[in-house]
Parts: structure tokens; sequence; C-alpha cells
């Protein structure tokens, strides 16, 4: 069974009386357990369909079906509740809360969302920073450690909750070479431990490299990539 | 709610110098109105004090008009005989009352063989009106105040302004002169036995004499009095008192005047005849009242800028707060956060800062209150002089502290219901 189902989805955007068609007609199925990225020039719309996926936005047409739920038709609240125990996500710029600490950032939605005992969040917590290897800077805050590092912590609150899908948005943008190599593999092996789907929207070579599906994206339309 | 409270904390010492700035904004303003409730508090409950307890009472029963025309102290408005009998019988069994003390009140020409002038004078016994008025005695600077006696048969106690004007010194004869209710003469001789200091409002620059000497020098027979003035036991019962001895009046003035109703209500014969006794409060009877309003309304004023302080700081920092941390909020809800708790969250924060900045305030408050109280700082008002002690106001401060939460909750709504309806999608375009 699918994990991920689109539909013929359309997104436009609407600025005053000009409509712009921002992905014009996509329809796509993904099954569990995948690392796909989705590739394509800047404004292409990799990151509008990221949006889509993840209920984050909503499609001017069409359906978006996520571990068997219709997101695209879900209210506010029913949606931040599917996110939080169905997606994980990995942004560009981290993203973490600066006035928590490593080990309160991965335990956020385990304590504000999914409202976990605080046993078994002390055990995940402790669990995947020991994976992505940051158990000994779990008492730092995100200003006191480097780009890499947040990003594994991104990595680590993104997997604590046990999401079905991933959805990363350019992950490696802002790290450098060594670094962004380190945070792939630390994704890919997270995938396969926790057979979680991974989806990238990227242009980083180093990230298409390890997809074992690409799918490209120009003017708002998909087409399948080489793998 | 614990994380809520730790993350609300955070973020608001993320911002130092903002929150302590914010903070000190507020809680100057709460100090503020509770420096100024105290001292205010104290310099009225001091002044009505003084006035009910020097010559006032706390309250005054008249027959009635008598306060209508009371710049003329009428003789003939006077409480008679069996009025005052059936008074004495209600004021006696009032579990409110704890003394009382009748007076004639009467103008007269007081002379020294070589000026005259005008005065007012009360006719009292002077150890029931050192039980109602305790702090009379003490306003005798000069010559005889034992509480018990201090003006005797023959005696007068002169206020300062009208023994200097005359040149009267301890132990001199001074002549009163006055018209009796029918309208004719008569006079009497006074040795000066004492000279009182002035105080502000009604009463406060009469002069003394005994009861039974202003019977005789109006010629009054029988126990006719001009007002009967009383002293509570519970100050603060006042208006409950009041109520109750009105009604108790009114009762006895209803059944006596079925077979004697002129008798019961002491009119006299020929001036309504129907008319009963009628109770004034202090606050009905001395100007002050309108000082202690205005005082009153000045805390209002004061507590109404402090609602505006705490609206403007705390809406001005949430609406920061929310606005430097969309890209934050686009986080919280992109993982998943429910919209309630991010309200929450910021609801919180505001909440925090306001309560913070009212406690630290409060305390402030009622710090420079004990110290004034401890310096215990002298002041005149008026003739008056009065010494600021003031208390520290538990109900003052609690209510500074409610109206700080409940101002900050209403500034943070605003900014926090915005945070929470933020499409996650247009909050994280923001970073």
């Amino acid at each position: 069974m699918s994990l991920v189902i689109l539909e013929n989805i359309k997104k436009d955007y609407i600025t005053g009386e000009i409509s712009t068609p921002a992905l014009k007609g996509i329809s796509l199925s993904i099954e569990p357990g995948k690392f796909i990225s989705f590739i394509g020039p800047s404004g292409s719309g990799k990151t509008t369909l990221l949006n889509l996926l993840g209920g984050l936005d909503r499609p001017t047409s069409g359906k978006v079906t996520v571990a068997g739920t219709e997101i695209s038709a879900l209210d506010r609240r029913a949606s931040a509740k599917f996110r939080g125990e169905n997606i994980g996500f990995i942004f560009q710029n981290f993203n973490l809360i600066p006035v928590l600490s490593v080990y309160e950032n991965v335990e956020f939605p385990l304590l504000m969302v999914q409202e976990l005992p605080p046993a078994e969040r002390r055990l995940r917590v402790t669990e995947m920073l020991e994976k992505v290897g940051m158990s000994d800077q779990a008492h730092k805050y995100p200003g006191q450690i480097s780009g890499g590092q947040k990003q594994r912590v991104a990595v680590a609150r993104a997997l604590a909750a046990r999401p079905k899908l991933v959805l990363a948005d350019e992950p490696t943008a802002n790290l450098d070479h060594a670094t962004a190599y380190k945070v792939i593999g630390l994704m890919h092996a997270m995938k396969k431990e926790l057979d979680t789907t991974f989806i990238f929207a990227t242009h980083d070579q180093k990230v298409v490299g390890e997809a074992e599906q690409i799918y490209t994206i120009e003017d708002g339309l998909l087409s399948a990539g080489v793998k | 709610m614990n994380n809520i409270i730790k993350i609300a904390w955070r973020n608001l010492l993320r911002y130092t110098r903002r929150t302590l700035l914010t903070s000190s904004l507020i809680a100057l303003g709460v100090a503020l109105v509770i420096v100024f409730g105290g001292v205010g508090n104290s310099f009225r409950g001091g002044v009505i004090e003084i006035i009910t307890n020097s010559n006032l009472g706390h309250l005054q029963v008249h027959k009635k008009g008598y306060i209508g025309s009371m710049d003329n102290l009428p003789l003939d408005l006077s409480i008679g005989e069996k009025g005052l009998e059936g008074l004495r019988k209600v004021l006696d069994s009032s579990p409110e009352v704890l003394s009382y003390s009748e007076r004639i009140r009467f103008g007269a020409m007081i002379s020294n063989f070589a000026s005259t002038t005008n005065m007012r004078l009360t006719a009292v016994h002077p150890e029931k009106e050192s039980a109602t008025c305790p702090d009379l005695p003490g306003r005798i600077k000069e010559g005889e105040s034992d509480p018990a006696a201090f003006v005797k048969p023959g005696a007068i106690v002169l206020p300062q302004n009208i023994a200097s004007g005359l040149g009267f010194k301890l132990g001199d004869e001074v002549v009163l002169v006055a018209n009796n209710k029918d309208g004719s003469v008569n006079g009497l001789s006074f040795r000066l036995s004492g000279i009182s200091e002035n105080i502000m409002g009604p009463q406060g620059k009469d002069g003394y004499i005994h009861l039974e000497d202003a019977r005789t020098l109006l010629r009054i027979e029988g126990e006719e009095v001009t007002e009967v003035a009383v002293k509570l036991k519970d100050f603060d019962r006042l208006t409950g008192a009041t109520s109750s001895i009105k009604k108790e009046l009114a009762d006895l003035a209803g059944a006596g005047q079925k077979p004697g109703a002129e008798a019961a209500s002491g009119a006299q014969p020929g001036r309504g005849a129907k008319a009963g006794l009628e109770v004034h409060t202090w606050e009905e009877l001395s100007p002050f009242a309108s000082i202690a309003k205005m005082v009153a309304l000045l805390i209002i004023v004061v507590r109404l800028v402090l609602v505006f302080i705490v609206l403007v700081s705390v809406l001005n920092v949430m609406m920061m707060s929310v606005y430097e941390r969309v890209g934050e909020i686009g986080t919280m809800a992109s993982i998943g956060t429910p919209p309630n708790k991010i309200l929450a969250l910021f609801l919180t924060e505001g909440l925090s800062l306001g309560f913070f900045s009212g406690v630290i305030g409060s305390a402030a408050g009622a710090g420079i209150l004990l110290l004034l109280k401890a310096l215990e700082i002298p002041f005149t008002f008026g003739s008056m002089d009065l010494v600021l002690s003031p208390s520290v106001p538990v109900g003052e401060i609690a209510l500074a502290l409610l109206v700080v939460i409940v101002i900050s909750a209403l500034a943070s709504l605003q900014p926090a219901l915005k945070a929470s309806r933020m499409e996650p999608v247009d909050a994280l375009r923001h970073v």
C-alpha cells in the first residue's frame, strides 16, 4: 500500500488579481521506506510540493493522501495532530528552538505534540541523540553548536516522534561538503534502521546521489528522474 | 503546563534588556499605585479620625430640618424631652453604639467688657462628650483638659482664634450674651478654663460650656438638646449602623404618632407635629468628605494609569515577541504543535511578565510604605497636625496584582491569537 498518493495536484498562488500556477497537476504514489528526491531549478515548485505533502499548505485542487489520510481535507487542528504523529520535518535553516537545549529540542514534539510520559520521552530522546552522535552535546543550546551539529539535532527531532514520513527541504544547503555527507549518511542510516520514508527537495548532487528515486519538477510538472 | 511556563520564562530572559525595561516600568506603576493608595488612605483615615474623634462623632441625630438651617444654629428645631427619651432608648439598646453625647449648639456674643464678637458654642456633659469625641480634651492646649471635667459648670473653653482675638488668658472672666428660642436676650459670666486648638470643619472653632449652663443662659426648661453625636463601636460599620438607627427611629416615630406623635418625635406644638428625627453621618456633615472622595478618585485615576502602563508595555513586548519569532512559530506549528499550545505559550509569556513585575512592584510599594511608617513623617493639613503612618494595604496590593494579571492577559491575547492562527507555511517563509 502506498504511503503517499498525490492525485492531480494543482497549486496556484494568487497575488491581487494575478494567479501564478506553481504546480500544474501532479499525480504520484510513493511506497513506504523509500529515499526519494525532488530536484529542479529554483521556483520550480519543489518546496510547494513538500509543503503540500506535509499538510502545511492546501492544494488549489486535487487530493493529498498520506498514510491513508486525506490530509488536504483536514482542518488546522487535525492537520497539526496528523503532522505531529506521522510527519517529521528537516529544514534548510535547521529551525531549532533557540531557548531549548539540544535535548529539549529533540524532546519538544514528544512533549508538546505527542504528550508521551516522561520515562518514554527520556528513552527516545537519549536513543535518538546517541544515533545522531549528539549525546555529549545534549545540554548545549543551538547557539553553542555548529551548523552540522544543528542539522543532526534536527534529524533527531524529526525522527524522535517516529514518523512514517520525513520531509527535508534542502537539508544540506547550509552545510559544508564533509558535514553534508555525514548528515546524508545519517539520514540514510536512519531510513534503514527505522524504515522511515525520506523525501527531499534539493539541488544538492550529494543528496541526489543517495536517492533511490529521483523526480524532476520543472514549471510545476513532474517527471521521473534517472533512478 | 510546567514546560509552557519554562519556555515562556526562557523566552522572556532571551531578550533580557527588553524584559527588564518593561518589567521595571510595570513594577514602578504597581509600586506607585500601592504607595499612593497607602499614603492617600493614611491621610484620609487620619483626617477622618481627627474630625470624628474631635467634634463630629461618627454620626449625629437632629430634629428634622435642623441640618438645612444649621448655619443659623436654630434653637427652635431642638429635640424635646420625649423625643430625647425615645432616642436614648434606641441608642442605649443598639449594639453598634459605643457612646453618645447630647449637645446644645448656639450662637452668642462674647465680651471681655471692652470688645465683643460673635461665636458658636457647643454645650456638653464633659464625660459624655469625651467618651464620644475622645480627642477633644487633647485639643485643649492650655488649661483644664481632664476628659471627665474639661468644662465644669461656670467654666468656658474658647478656641484659640477667639481667645487671642479678644486677648483672653486662662482664669479671665468671659461674658456670653445669647438669644433664646423665643428671641429674648440673656447674659451670663464664665471663667475661662481652657483654650483649644482649631481644627477644620463644622464645630472646629466652637467654644465649649457645660450643658446645664447653656440651659440657664438660654432659659431652657427640661432636657431639650439640639443634637446628639454618636460614636460607634466599629467605624467600618457606619453605613449598616446608620441604617439600623434610622429604622429604629422611624419605628419609634411611627409608634408615637398614633396617640402622641408630637411627643415621640420631639416636635414642638405648632411646628410640624409629624416631624421626626434625622440621622446624618460625618460624611454628610463635614466638607472634608468631598476631599476624601477626591482622594479616592485620585487613587482610581492612578490605578487607570497603571492599567494603561501595563496594557501598552505588555502589548508592545508581546507584539514584538511574536513578530521576531514568526519563523519559530512556523517551526512549532509544522512539527505538529496544536494552535492552543502556541496560544498558551504566548499568553503565559505575557502573564509571567505581568505577574513577575507585579510581585516586584508590590514588594517595592509595600517596602516604601513600611519605610514611611517607620519614619513617621509629620505634616499639617489645614490647622490639623497629622503623622503620615500608612499601613500596607493588603487589599490594594491584591487588587493591583489582579489588575496587572488581567490586563497582561488581555494585552497578550491579541499577539498570542495572531501567533496561534498563523499558517505554518507562511510563518516558515518568514525565516
